[in-house]
Order: structure tokens, then C-alpha cells, then sequence
């Protein structure tokens, strides 16, 4: 292809799958919810400089502590375990 | 804003590989722990952890595609570059295993009997529910290309009602194998044969389950009105694993089930 300047990025856009019957209605469909990627998409482009795993802010933060707590954690944990395993069996 | 006068995607800084690679060694001393020293703490900590980092990773793989719109044609050709090599080492992996049923059964020692089946083991009949799974694996790799049809052609109920069938194979093949090896005569620890059959079935296994677990994410996300009529890799690259997951049982019943047996 090439590399063109100022490629623009693909938007997603809102060419969403429509009904089955009639491809071509707006995206009014209702089967099993409406459509809020663009609403997502306004809330993911947001420029507050947050980067992708924190960017929808408290619930973001707070599984990204726990998963940071465990793992951190662990590692010692395991740094521990294994210095205990390594010791000779003094009977 | 600046502007990117390039089609790739400089991803923004992540804690995910490094939490995983931390996952992961939780997770291989934990198995250590609990097979040495029956403490299985570790253990939980690593696969907990494994999955959380999985799931916020692939999330954000999510955002930055479907939200950010950062997955060009570009990028996206790295993807399908991605998925495809992964598929081949996947192959790879079960190869080995093939190779070690074929070197044990082509040329059976006296401790087995000289035959195979080996002397001693009553192998599962092929015609009954191991033919039964291989229906349902080719059922499922119809209506996975009745989905990707469906998607194609902008259906959404069609494409949803596809994909839940497929899923719903998955789980039914998964449900029947699971039966089956409790049903099984013999054990892993059945010498050659034990090994040889539950280690090759049971990955394959393994990889269904993961194979289902994609495409209910998939039908989650079509749902969701993630997927366009002309941009679904993730869709894609489920649909590829799942015919990959359905080629490696082909194998496996003809090589194991069949001439094994």
C-alpha cells in the first residue's frame, strides 16, 4: 500500500449490523439492545492524556490495583517460597 | 493534536506484558508448590492473575480497536499475520504429540503385548460418542461460516442465531467428552496408551474450551454492535482457531480413535 501522509485512522463508524430483513435501515434496531459503541467511542477519545487501561477511570483503577496487588504480591510470595524450598532437609 | 503520518498503532504504555510474565511465573511455581509441597496458595495467585491480566488486555485491545480506532488495514494485516503464525505454532505443538502416539503404537514393545491396542486395554468403541463429536465439531464449522456469512451480509439475528449455535456445539462437544472420560475403562496412568490417548484429547480439550470461550466473547461483542460488515477480524480469528481446534480432532479420531483402536 504505501505509506501515505496523515493517514487517517479507520473510524468504526456507525455502519453497525442492521436487521436481517432490510440492510440499509438506520441503526434504530432494538434486537437484544441499541447500539452504544458511538457513545463509547465519544468516552475513549476523550484528550485527559488517561492511557487505554485507565481511561473509563474508577472501575479501571481499582481492577488494575487488585490485578497489580496480587501479582506484586505473589512474587514475593513466591521469592519466599522458593529461598524455603531451596534449603536442605535438615532432619 | 498531533497527527501520526503513519498507519501503525504506537500503542500507549500498558502494564499487561510485564503482569503477565509475572502471572506466568506464579503460576509455574505454583504448580511446583503444589506438587512438592501439596500448598496450592501460589497456584491460585498465578492463575487469578493470568486471567485478570488476560481479560484487561484483551479489553484494551477492544478500546483501542473498536473505540479508538486505531486498527487500520494495516495494522489489521498484522493481526491476521499474528493469528496465523500462532495457529502454525499451535500445530507444531500437537505434531509432537502425534509423533509420540505414532512412535509408541507403530511398533509396540513386549511390555506391551506387541499389539495395540496394548494387552489389557479396552479402547472407547469410534463409532459411537467419539463419532458423535466429530458431527458436532463439523456442525460448528458449518455454522461458524453461516455467522461470518451473516456478518458479511449485515443479518444481525441471523448472525447472532449462527454464532450461539456454534457455541452452544462447543459446549455440547465439551460436555460429552467430559462424560466420556469418566466413563473411560482406563487411566492416564494406563502405560502408553493412558498417556498417549488423555494427553492429545485432553489438549485438544483444552483448546475447545478455549476455542468456545473466543467465540462467546465474539457473540458477546456482535451483540454489543462491535463488529461492521466489512471489519470482524477478532471474528476472524476466532472463526480460523475454531476450524484449526476442528482439524486437529479430524486427526485425532482417525490416528487414535479409529486406527488405535
Amino acid at each position: 500500500q504505501g505509506l501515505k501522509p496523515l493517514v487517517p485512522t479507520e473510524s468504526p463508524g456507525p455502519d453497525a449490523i442492521f436487521g436481517t430483513s432490510k440492510p440499509g435501515l438506520p441503526a434504530t434496531d432494538t434486537f437484544l439492545g441499541t447500539n452504544k459503541v458511538p457513545d463509547l467511542q465519544k468516552v475513549f477519545q476523550r484528550s485527559d492524556g488517561l492511557p487505554v487501561h485507565l481511561k473509563r477511570g474508577y472501575p479501571d483503577r481499582m481492577l488494575y490495583r487488585t490485578t497489580m496487588a496480587l501479582t506484586i504480591g505473589g512474587t514475593f510470595y513466591c521469592l519466599v517460597a522458593l529461598y524455603i524450598a531451596s534449603q536442605p532437609k535438615t532432619k | 493534536m498531533a497527527h501520526q503520518a503513519h498507519s501503525y498503532h504506537m500503542v500507549d504504555p500498558s502494564p499487561w506484558p510485564i503482569l503477565g510474565a509475572s502471572a506466568a511465573l506464579l503460576t509455574t511455581s505454583g504448580l511446583t508448590m503444589w506438587f512438592h509441597f501439596h500448598s496450592p496458595y501460589l497456584l491460585i495467585m498465578g492463575l487469578t492473575s493470568t486471567a485478570l491480566v488476560m481479560l484487561q488486555w484483551w479489553r484494551d485491545v477492544v478500546r483501542e480497536s473498536t473505540f479508538q480506532g486505531h486498527h487500520t488495514p494495516t495494522v489489521q494485516k498484522g493481526l491476521r499475520y499474528g493469528m496465523v503464525l500462532f495457529i502454525t505454532s499451535e500445530a507444531f505443538f500437537f505434531l509432537g504429540f502425534f509423533w509420540a502416539f505414532f512412535h509408541s503404537s507403530l511398533a509396540p514393545t513386549p511390555e506391551l503385548g506387541g499389539q495395540w491396542p496394548p494387552v489389557g486395554i479396552k479402547p472407547l468403541n469410534p463409532m459411537e460418542v467419539p463419532l458423535l463429536n466429530t458431527a458436532i465439531l463439523l456442525a460448528s464449522g458449518v455454522t461458524v461460516t453461516w455467522a461470518h456469512h451473516s456478518i458479511t451480509e449485515a443479518r444481525r439475528k441471523q448472525a447472532i442465531f449462527a454464532l450461539t449455535l456454534t457455541v452452544l456445539l462447543g459446549f455440547y462437544f465439551t460436555a460429552l467428552q467430559a462424560m466420556e472420560y469418566y466413563e473411560a475403562p482406563f487411566s492416564i496412568a494406563d502405560g502408553v496408551y493412558g498417556s498417549t490417548f488423555f494427553v492429545a484429547t485432553g489438549f485438544h480439550g483444552l483448546h475447545v474450551i478455549i476455542g468456545s470461550t473466543f467465540l462467546s466473547v465474539c457473540l458477546l461483542r456482535l451483540i454489543k454492535y462491535h463488529f461492521t460488515s466489512n471489519h470482524h477480524f477478532g471474528f476472524e480469528a476466532a472463526a480460523w482457531y475454531w476450524h484449526f481446534v476442528d482439524v486437529v480432532w479430524l486427526f485425532l479420531y482417525i490416528a487414535i480413535y479409529w486406527w488405535g483402536s
